[in-house]
């Protein structure tokens, strides 16, 4: 089975190596078929015949143990015993037509082999597995210690097994079913996205005070669980975990796959209720726990008695699914001369794997040689193949461009756009494509330089990178017109468009317009789709997205990989590898290699301890991080998990810190009736804060990021470690939870009452009856500004009141919001509020009085100033509004701007006495640009006071002032616009 | 209008407090020369309406004739735009603006916009090249770089440009911007000077004072002229005619944190220190500065404080300031303070009483 698998995957490295390592090989039979090796890729017959092989293997493990989610193989099994029976016939025939087939001699081979030596005994079936192990003791080192391992721990051997056999099993399914079974395999993982359930789960109510017991390891294999509701002693996760560790498996929502439903209390949910329905059988805590003791039992009384063999046998005893057992050994029984195809390749395969252990990470030793392989996004590669297969077509055939068009809109692009998480398989399916359909692929990647092609081709076409791109890219036309079929295809493929950066100037650009001229398909790939580099990319491009496989289905495949490294793993272990690389298989290779350097036996714990810390840095949300640090065990967590937690969110996690340190009630100051050593525990932890606060700005304005171990050290760490202890509320109907950091919206309120103020502020200024700064304005003058605005409203006469408090408004330029503003400002929790007592009646003709005034209102402030047609003042300068034309200028400005003009010409006649003319004069001219402004400046204003004047607005002396103001506005600027005007 | 503002002296004859610096201002710019100029003294003195009289005294009524205009400046630094809003207010002849408003990032208002500004020289009418001048306020809040950046400007451009600094205090400006500068204190009038204004004002309003009520304002005025006059004003809103022993209302801030204060010496407690804290931001989110929160905290504990714990709680609220002036988040020191002041409190309590 091993060999298969390996076989299967790493076709191109035997090619090499098969020839040396074969001719060793002890079998006879088989000598002359090795040396060939002109295979090239793998054809669908020999994909068969290979399934065939792994097939049967599978079958024969699969009644090792037999996994209650083996659904899919139940499905598989009818076509698996065709093509078995097949295999079975068709051997001889094979192995002629397909001499030159490497693999497929292999298959022959362990035929032949299996028809002598096996087939004699089928009784003996079950001892085939024991026997292959002593066959396989003298070939080599992985061999031997694959022995150890089983001779020593008997009960582990069913497992690692167990797993392999059924791993191997529905690898064949994927394999075979293509991307049918594949999709069945997604829709299952897709049910289990809700793996954990985070909502709020009450604490068990006798946590800590069972006993957890140690069981056989794999007493649980083949079991699937569903936890639900709280349960008596362990909290959820220590339930998943041990369930896990003795091989059985958590799911998170009933099926009729499921064995039992894990809980101590009906809690009628869905889950049970669906139990009910489908009549699964409810299990509780002590139940499970009798359940693994009872199991350590057994397997102590049979320790001696049982042949290790018979145990494996007798593990899927357990298992509910007997009918498929039966199937299972039905095609088992049909198949058994195949078997012996472990025991005469192995020998073999041993022999290669040593050699090739050392030379290929095993991310490149198993990569997917076709299509079919990819695990997960089958409709994205099968997209890719017929976008591939059609550009051609679509894109050469000058002759019916129309119909081209017609044709749907994801073959109408011109190139494609991989996107997706690392390790997924991208490049690997553009290669896989490409090469299947013949097109020869040229890759180019981040490591490559991908400037802009140089316009300039005097220097050839050598150098440069991407000067060959765009050859490449264009050149292909001379070919358009050559027979196409001798002609080798190219594709280009870039990966890493993302990647482009300084070094690539103008890549991105350049790719495009590659795109646009290419006379080859282009294959894009990237991580971030979204990036803001492939913004203007995307438009040109078909967009597929890979997505993460399943842990299921890259459980499958590490399977597969784990058999073909003779390494013995565990499939709940293997998907907890899966799991914890977030979808990369390209990592959770690596890791599993890394693993198999220190053991061959790999079980869940081991993935659990090897990853635990890679786990943690993911999602911990700033709550649980400040939870975590300040609980009762706060204190007992070293210091790097404190710093871990406190970086987890470097910004909001000090906030929340800072939020609800008051409220815990610190653990370890002992006794304290007084809470004098809890108030000084409080300051020393704000004392720590503050710090905290001061190193943040050294970090944030200074850029000294070196600090940030020290920020988070005092921000969180240091008022943690005095306080942690019990959470307590403070007030009454408060929750006891932490309360997020209301520092964040206590300052955007500060902000928008700056601005408030800033504007009184600056309208106050305007009014140039008030000279003094905005802090005296809000420390000294709000109060008597708010008693001038209310208390005549409160105690005079309605009528009286409005009037002097309009006047008042006017006098200063306070606007209506300017009152709401004072207002807001001078509330106080707990203070009644100023505007209290009195009559709406008397608000309501305030305001009418203040519209009133507007029209003879005097305003300087430029966004008091309101235009017609504009409902909100405008905040920027109204110059910049308005923009008028210059020729309506003159006569619009009216009075006002004559006086100024005169004015200004005595300005200029002075000016022009002056000595240095010459040099003013030039520096006119050049201050020209902003002379125009200006004017347009004086316009604006003027503008609308025209229209304030049309509409009925005597605006009396408004219009003289403002045009002094403005004069006034741009001092030197001002006069050179006038010096100008005169000299055009 | 507020008698405040309705009775400032607009020209440097006019002045009634500082009579003689007002006149030796007179005779400063007379002389056609001006050099630069740092007033400094505590609020209320009457630093700006010496300034604005000054400005009059140099350009004339044109100087009062002043725009406000709320700019908004980018500022190319290196690799990024900053955006910069600033209110200005300017006349002809001189702009006024705070740098500090702008927190921070004041060293490149003072590197680009104030560069700018005092680049240009404004020809005066009569053809002579003027001068402008710069009146930069709260000069003391400027940060360390701004305030370095600021003293090449004063000498490059001294010959079309004169600054007039405005601060409270002299200590937070740099000794080389204050050797560049004829440095003018401004205390703050006495008491005898507040009742003479106040009595001016009465006077002018046709009001009637009762004996020792104008001596009372001044009093709680804590010598700031502008503040008696404010509560002089506002007395008289609330209670015409006067009696001698009428209630001066406090700003309502100031009742807020005397609040506070009473709080924190009623109970010193975790539940405590989390009100407050509530309070202190009630404060912040009023713009209420906080530097003047915790002063005006200290004032009010310090006066209920037993006197062997007052020198330990100044120490603590200098030290707490001072970690503010450095850090971002007013509230973190505030509240630090408060705990540590609760902390200190309460030990005495239990070691007094038991």
């Amino acid at each position: 089975m091993q060999r298969d698998i390996r076989k299967w995957l790493m076709k191109a490295h035997d090619k090499g190596n098969g020839n040396a390592a074969k001719p060793a090989q002890p079998a006879p039979t088989n000598t002359e078929k090795k040396p060939p090796l002109a295979e090239s890729k793998p054809e669908p017959m020999q994909g068969d015949q290979e399934n065939s092989g792994r097939r049967k293997t599978s079958k024969y493990f699969a009644k090792d143990k037999q996994k209650p989610k083996d659904e899919k193989e139940m499905e598989e099994v009818p076509t698996k015993r065709n093509t078995q029976k097949d295999a079975s016939v068709k051997p001889p025939p094979s192995k002629k037509i397909h001499k030159v087939d490497d693999s497929e001699d292999d298959d022959d081979f362990v035929l032949l082999h299996k028809n002598k030596s096996v087939d004699i005994t089928p009784s003996k079936k079950l001892k085939t597995g024991s026997g292959r192990g002593v066959s396989q003791q003298p070939v080599g080192n992985a061999a031997s210690d694959e022995d150890d391992v089983k001779d020593a721990e008997s009960p582990l051997k069913p497992s690692g097994r167990g797993c392999g056999g059924r791993g191997g099993s529905s690898t064949s399914a994927s394999r075979r079913g293509g991307s049918t079974t594949l999709a069945g395999g997604r829709g299952r993982g897709s049910g289990r996205g809700g793996f954990m359930n985070f909502g709020e789960r009450k604490d068990p109510p006798r946590k800590g005070e069972k006993e957890v017991p140690e069981g056989a390891p794999d007493c649980l294999a083949g079991l699937t669980f569903v936890i639900s509701g709280t349960l008596d002693s362990l909290e959820r996760e220590e339930a998943e975990d041990l369930i896990k560790r003795h091989g059985g498996r958590v799911t998170g929502s009933v099926s009729k796959k499921t064995n039992y439903l894990l809980c101590d209390e009906d809690i009628e949910g869905r889950k049970s209720s669906k139990a009910k329905e489908l009549g699964t059988p409810f299990l509780t805590e002590d139940g499970l726990f009798d359940m693994i003791r009872s199991s350590n039992a057994k397997a102590l009384a049979r320790g001696d008695s049982m042949d290790p063999v018979r145990k494996v046998a007798s593990m899927p005893k357990k298992s509910p699914h007997k009918a498929e057992d039966k199937l299972m050994s039905n095609s088992l029984k049909t198949n058994v001369n195949k078997k012996g195809s472990t025991t005469g390749g192995s020998p073999l395969k041993q022999k290669d794997q040593t050699m090739k252990h050392s030379s290929l990470p095993w991310a490149e030793k198993y990569r997917p040689k076709a299509p079919n392989d990819i695990i997960g996004n089958q409709s994205l590669v099968n997209q890719l193949h017929s976008w591939l297969k059609n550009w051609n077509e679509q894109f050469l055939d000058t002759g019916n461009k129309g119909k081209s068009k017609k044709q749907n809109d994801s073959s109408a692009k011109k190139a494609v756009l991989l996107s997706g998480t690392p390790g997924i398989g991208k490049t690997t399916s553009a290669k896989l494509v490409s090469q299947m359909l013949g097109f020869q692929a040229i890759e180019v990647n981040a490591s490559d330089n991908r400037g802009k092609a140089d316009a300039k081709i005097s220097k050839g076409i050598g150098g440069s990178n991407a000067n060959c791109i765009k050859e490449l890219v264009s050149n292909e036309a001379l070919a358009v017109n050559m027979d196409r079929s001798k002609h080798p295809k190219t594709v280009l493929i870039m990966d890493e468009v993302d990647g482009m950066s300084a070094g690539d100037r103008g890549g991105v650009a350049d790719l495009i317009a590659s795109i646009k001229i290419s006379r080859i398909p282009i294959i894009c790939i990237c991580n971030d789709r979204y990036s803001q580099k492939l913004k203007s990319l995307v438009n040109y491009c078909l967009l597929l997205s890979f997505r993460k496989p399943t842990k299921q289905q890259m459980a499958k495949r590490l399977m597969q990989v784990a058999n073909a490294e003779g390494l013995q793993v565990n499939e709940i272990a293997l998907e907890e590898i899966a799991e914890r690389v977030n979808g990369d298989m390209r990592m959770a290779l690596n890791q599993l290699q890394y693993m198999s350097l220190s053991m061959s036996v790999i079980k869940y714990d081991d993935v659990r301890q090897r990853l635990l810390s890679s786990a943690k840095d993911e999602d911990i949300s700033p709550f649980t991080a400040v939870d975590k640090l300040f609980g009762f065990n706060g204190g007992k967590l070293r210091m790097d998990e404190r710093i871990d937690l406190s970086m987890s969110d470097p910004d909001l996690v000090p906030l929340i810190t800072q939020e609800n340190y008051i409220n815990y009630r610190p653990s370890s100051i002992g006794k304290d009736e007084s809470g004098m050593k809890r108030m000084s525990m409080l300051a020393r932890a704000a004392e720590s804060i503050a710090n905290g606060d001061i190193v943040n700005v050294q970090i944030r304005r200074y850029r000294q990021w070196q600090l940030s171990q020290t920020g988070s050290l005092a921000s969180c760490i240091i008022p943690a470690a005095l306080l942690h202890g019990q959470r307590e509320t403070l007030e009454p109907g408060e929750r006891n939870f932490n309360r997020f950091g209301g520092w964040l919206g206590k300052n955007s309120t500060m902000g928008k009452n700056l601005r408030l103020l800033e504007d009184l502020h600056v309208h106050l200024l305007a009014s140039r009856e008030f000279s003094s700064r905005r802090e005296t304005l809000r420390l000294e003058y709000l109060t008597v500004l708010l008693k001038q605005l209310t208390d005549p409203l409160r105690l005079l006469p309605k009528d009286e009141a409005v009037e002097k408090v309009v006047e008042f408004m006017n006098v200063y330029s306070i606007s209506q919001e300017d009152t709401d503003t004072i207002v807001e400002l001078s509330k106080f929790q707990g203070r009644k509020n100023p505007m209290d007592g009195i009559p709406s009646a008397v608000k309501a003709s305030l305001t009418r009085a203040y519209k009133e005034g507007n029209k003879s209102r005097m305003v300087r402030a430029a966004d008091l100033v309101s235009l017609p047609g504009m409902k909100k003042a405008p905040k920027k300068r109204i110059a910049a509004i308005l923009e008028p034309t210059e020729d309506g200028l003159a006569e619009k400005n009216g009075d006002a701007v004559v006086e100024s003009e005169g004015e200004n010409s005595s300005d200029t006649d002075d000016l022009e006495a002056t000595a240095d003319g010459k040099n003013l004069q030039s520096e006119l001219n050049s201050l020209n640009s902003k002379a125009i402004q200006v004017e347009m400046e004086l316009k604006g204003t003027e503008d609308s006071n025209t229209k304030r004047t049309a509409r009925g607005r005597g605006r009396g002396k408004a219009g003289s002032s403002t045009v002094e103001k403005k004069t006034a506005a741009k001092g030197k600027g001002e006069k050179a616009v006038s010096g100008s005007k005169r000299k055009r | 209008m507020l008698w405040v503002d309705k009775y400032r002296p607009k020209t440097l004859d006019q002045v009634m407090v500082h009579e003689d610096i007002a006149q030796n201002l007179k005779k400063l710019v007379t002389e056609q020369d001006c050099p630069h100029l740092l007033f400094y003294g505590p609020s209320g003195s009457g630093k700006k309406t010496l300034i604005m009289a000054l400005l009059r005294q140099i350009f004339g009524s044109s100087a009062e004739k002043v725009k406000v205009e709320n700019r908004t400046w980018k500022i190319y630094a290196g690799s990024r735009t900053i955006e910069l809003e600033l209110t200005t207010l300017s006349s002809t002849n001189h702009i006024e603006l705070s740098p500090s408003d702008v927190g921070f990032q004041d060293r490149y208002v003072v590197q680009e916009i104030i560069k700018d500004m005092a680049k240009s020289r404004p020809i005066d009418i009569k053809g002579r090249k003027g001068y402008k001048v710069l009146v930069l306020n709260e000069v003391d809040k400027l940060s360390r770089e701004a305030q370095y950046s600021l003293r090449r400007t004063m000498e490059k451009y001294s010959a079309s440009c004169r600054l007039i600094l405005c601060c409270n205090s002299s200590s937070k400006v740099t000794e080389a911007i204050r050797s560049r500068c004829l440095n003018v204190r401004i205390n703050s009038p006495s008491e005898e000077q507040i009742v003479k204004v106040l009595e001016f004002i009465g006077k002018k309003e046709g009001l009637q004072l009762p004996p020792g009520f104008a001596a009372r304002i001044a009093e709680k005025s804590n010598r700031s002229l502008r503040r008696a006059i404010l509560s002089f004003e506002t007395c008289r809103v609330q209670q015409y005619p006067f009696t001698s022993n009428q209630a001066i209302p406090p700003m309502d801030w100031e009742e807020y944190v005397s609040e506070i204060a009473s709080d924190i010496m009623r109970e010193q407690s975790p539940k405590k220190l989390f009100q407050i804290r509530g309070k202190l931001y009630e404060l912040l989110i009023n713009c209420i500065p906080p530097e003047i929160i915790l002063k005006r905290l200290l004032y009010e504990l310090l006066k209920k404080l037993d006197e062997e714990l007052k020198h330990e709680v100044s120490h603590w609220a200098a030290y707490y300031e001072h970690r503010m002036r450095l850090g971002q988040k007013a509230i973190f020191h505030l509240e630090a303070f408060v705990a540590k002041f609760m902390s200190i409190y309460k030990a005495f309590l239990i070691e007094t009483f038991g």
